[in-house]
């Protein structure tokens, strides 16, 4: 059968942003979905997004209330998000109540008085909440079978899309025929994780269409749910080989250092202990790609934006002006909950609003403590999926990352990242004399040569400095406890 | 708590609108009956007829302490009501005819609770939309303050 022979099985928005990637591009028109989660997971809202998305005067929306919430107090609470349309009320969206017929009679005359409604009212989309309170007594396993399979047949032949919204347990996956029938499987979480709460989703089936695997965080916020796909939307996107250009950081005697500049599209690491200037290395790198045209995003952890703003004005660095003219972003990031997938999504926001080309993640331990509990222990695997994607459509990403000075090793990162960047530059305070001094050194670049020497730096209020003085009188510089080579020479 | 001079502006525009839609045939029972169970049927569909009873007797109550009239008044186990006063409402009538007719004050006073609590529950939007769908003639719209009443 050739491709132009097979049926099209068109696709519905969600209505939640995030969620069209996961399911694969959107809904599958006509299925036959179950939302199943724990009280508070979000079950509701996310069904009233999908149908304020779909509902029209032609094809509305059939909501059948059940046992539960009432719909006076779904509405009255459903209302204050900002999909919610009150003008798709009751012509688009209609409520209708079956808490009287579940009560009193069999699923028999629900299955009559819902196949009755959608006769009336020929809707495109159909939902029960709770699915679960309509069958919640005890029915024989061939009465209960019987009747989502007639449910089922029937909303699909009436061309609905159908969702069933239950407070199911996992357990229950196994043995509920109502799983076998669904097309379509959205599971709900909701965990506290120390004192943070996530909210995850997982489309644990999904008829005729490629979902995206594995749980994905999202969010209710006063725009309803916001779902944040693992693949951070950018399925299908084809990956940006990095150029020759090289980026400057307005520094040329560090320019020199790394062979003309940093590699458009690599990942760099700057690392080294407090006070030895990450953050003003990392300023000076955005405020040059700024002052050269290019937008930049700054995602900070530790302080406000403008504080931020501020301390670059100290350096004689106008980040003010490119804010305004909306060639630089600086993101604040801290509510302590935070998904690596959530993050990463306001970075892509903010680089495709303003087509940035360079951004500065200030710091990796700042981000790190942003994050929820549950995800600080993925934050290395997290790190890896975040500066993949990002470096694949060509942002060049400059990370801090303060690392506990020791005299007696040299690390890189205290998260054992830097596989992960391809390029590295290593700040330390070395001891000379009475003076405690700085030093730097390229400690790697995958994209080419690089100066093997250590330089000293200092910062002044032009920023970082190198001097021009090479230590070459001195052994074991990295160590930060070098020793003097030549002793006619002053220490 | 007191009606909101919009509610009531509302409850007598849907009595109006009742009392001249019964006038061409011979009419059985009152406007203020004809509204309350348009408002049963509208309310009930969405709500159940529960929630809507528990709505009409919350209004019933807080209409009492207004209308005495309204003491024999019920709301029965299916939401419908019982024991008002059949006299049809002059709503057109001015204040001063309005003080001369209790009954048909009460049941102004009533409609304009049901409104009322819908208004508290729902806001001014969705409680516009469900009367809209439940009276497609009559118009709502151009009823923006207290004062404003329709003709």
């Amino acid at each position: 059968m050739s491709a132009q022979d097979k049926v099209t099985i068109h696709k519905l928005p969600t209505g939640v942003p995030g969620l069209d990637e996961i399911v694969g591009g959107g809904l599958p028109e006509f299925s036959f979905n179950i939302i199943a989660g724990a009280p508070g997971s979000g079950k509701t809202t996310l069904a009233h997004q999908f149908v304020f998305a779909n509902a029209t005067p032609e094809r509305p929306a059939l909501y059948f209330t059940v046992l539960g919430e009432s719909a006076i107090k779904m509405l009255r609470y459903q209302q204050q998000y900002t999909f919610f349309d009150p003008a798709k009320l009751p012509g688009s969206i209609r409520f209708i109540n079956l808490s009287q017929i579940v009560l009193e009679k069999d699923l028999g005359s629900v299955l009559e008085q819902i196949t009755r409604e959608v006769e009336k009212a020929n809707p495109a989309v159909v939902v029960v909440d709770s699915f679960r309170t309509m069958v919640r007594r005890p029915q024989s396993d061939m009465d209960l079978q019987s009747f989502i399979q007639r449910l089922a047949l029937f909303l699909a032949s009436w061309q609905a899309t159908t969702f069933l919204i239950g407070e199911y347990s996992e357990e229950e996956l196994r043995d509920n025929p109502i799983f076998t029938v669904a097309d379509g499987l959205f599971w709900l979480r909701q965990t506290a994780e120390r004192n943070s709460i996530v909210r995850k989703l997982q489309i644990i089936k999904l008829r005729g269409q490629a979902s995206v695997p594995g749980l994905h965080t999202f969010r209710i916020t006063d725009a309803g749910m916001q779902a944040f796909s693992r693949t951070f939307g950018l399925s299908g996107h084809r990956r940006v080989s990095p150029g020759e250009t090289r980026l400057s950081f307005g520094i040329p005697e560090l320019d020199k250092m790394l062979g003309g500049g940093i590699r458009e599209g690599d990942s760099v690491l700057v690392a080294g202990p407090s006070g030895t200037g990450k953050s003003v290395l990392a300023t000076q790198f955005i405020a040059e790609g700024v002052r050269q045209g290019e937008s930049g995003i700054v995602a900070v952890f530790e302080e406000r934006p403008q504080a931020y703003a501020e301390r670059a004005a100290t350096l004689g660095l106008d980040l003010e002006t490119p804010q305004k003219n909306g060639k630089l972003e600086i993101l604040y990031l801290r509510p302590l909950d935070l998904s690596v997938d959530e993050t990463m999504h306001s970075i892509l926001d903010a680089v495709h609003k303003i087509g940035a080309k360079r951004l500065v993640i200030d710091s990796l331990a700042g981000f790190e403590m942003a994050l929820s509990p549950g995800f600080r222990a993925d934050f290395r695997e997290s790190l890896y999926r975040m500066i993949f994607a990002l470096t694949g459509i060509g942002v060049t990403i400059l990370s801090t990352v303060e690392v506990d000075e020791s005299f007696t090793e040299f690390p890189f990162s205290t998260y054992s990242i830097s596989f992960l960047t391809d390029d590295i530059i290593r700040l330390r305070y070395v001891s000379i004399g009475d003076q405690l001094r700085k030093i730097m050194v390229v400690i790697k670049m995958r994209g080419g040569n690089h100066a093997k020497e250590i330089r000293e730096y200092e910062i002044t209020s032009e920023g970082v400095v190198i001097l021009g003085k090479r230590l070459t009188d001195y052994h074991g510089l990295i160590s930060g406890l070098p020793v003097h080579t030549d002793p006619s020479e002053p220490k | 708590m007191t009606i909101p001079p919009k509610m009531r502006d509302l409850a007598e525009c849907l009595l109006t609108y009742e009392a001249i839609a019964g006038n061409a045939p011979e009419p059985t029972e009152s406007a203020t009956l004809r509204v309350y169970d348009k408002l049963r049927q509208s309310l009930g569909t969405f709500a159940g007829s529960a929630g809507f009873q528990v709505l009409a007797s919350r209004a019933l109550v807080l209409a009492r302490s207004e209308a005495p009239s309204l003491s024999t008044a019920q709301v029965t186990a299916d939401g419908t009501l019982q024991g008002l006063n059949e006299r049809d409402p002059q709503i057109e009538m001015d204040k001063d005819r309005a003080a001369e007719n209790q009954a048909g004050e009460g049941e102004v006073i009533l409609i304009a609770r049901i409104l009322g609590l819908l208004l508290t529950f729902l806001g001014e939007a969705l409680t516009l939309s469900l009367l809209r769908d439940a009276w497609p003639g009559a118009a709502f719209d151009d009823r923006n303050s207290g004062n404003g009443r329709k003709a």
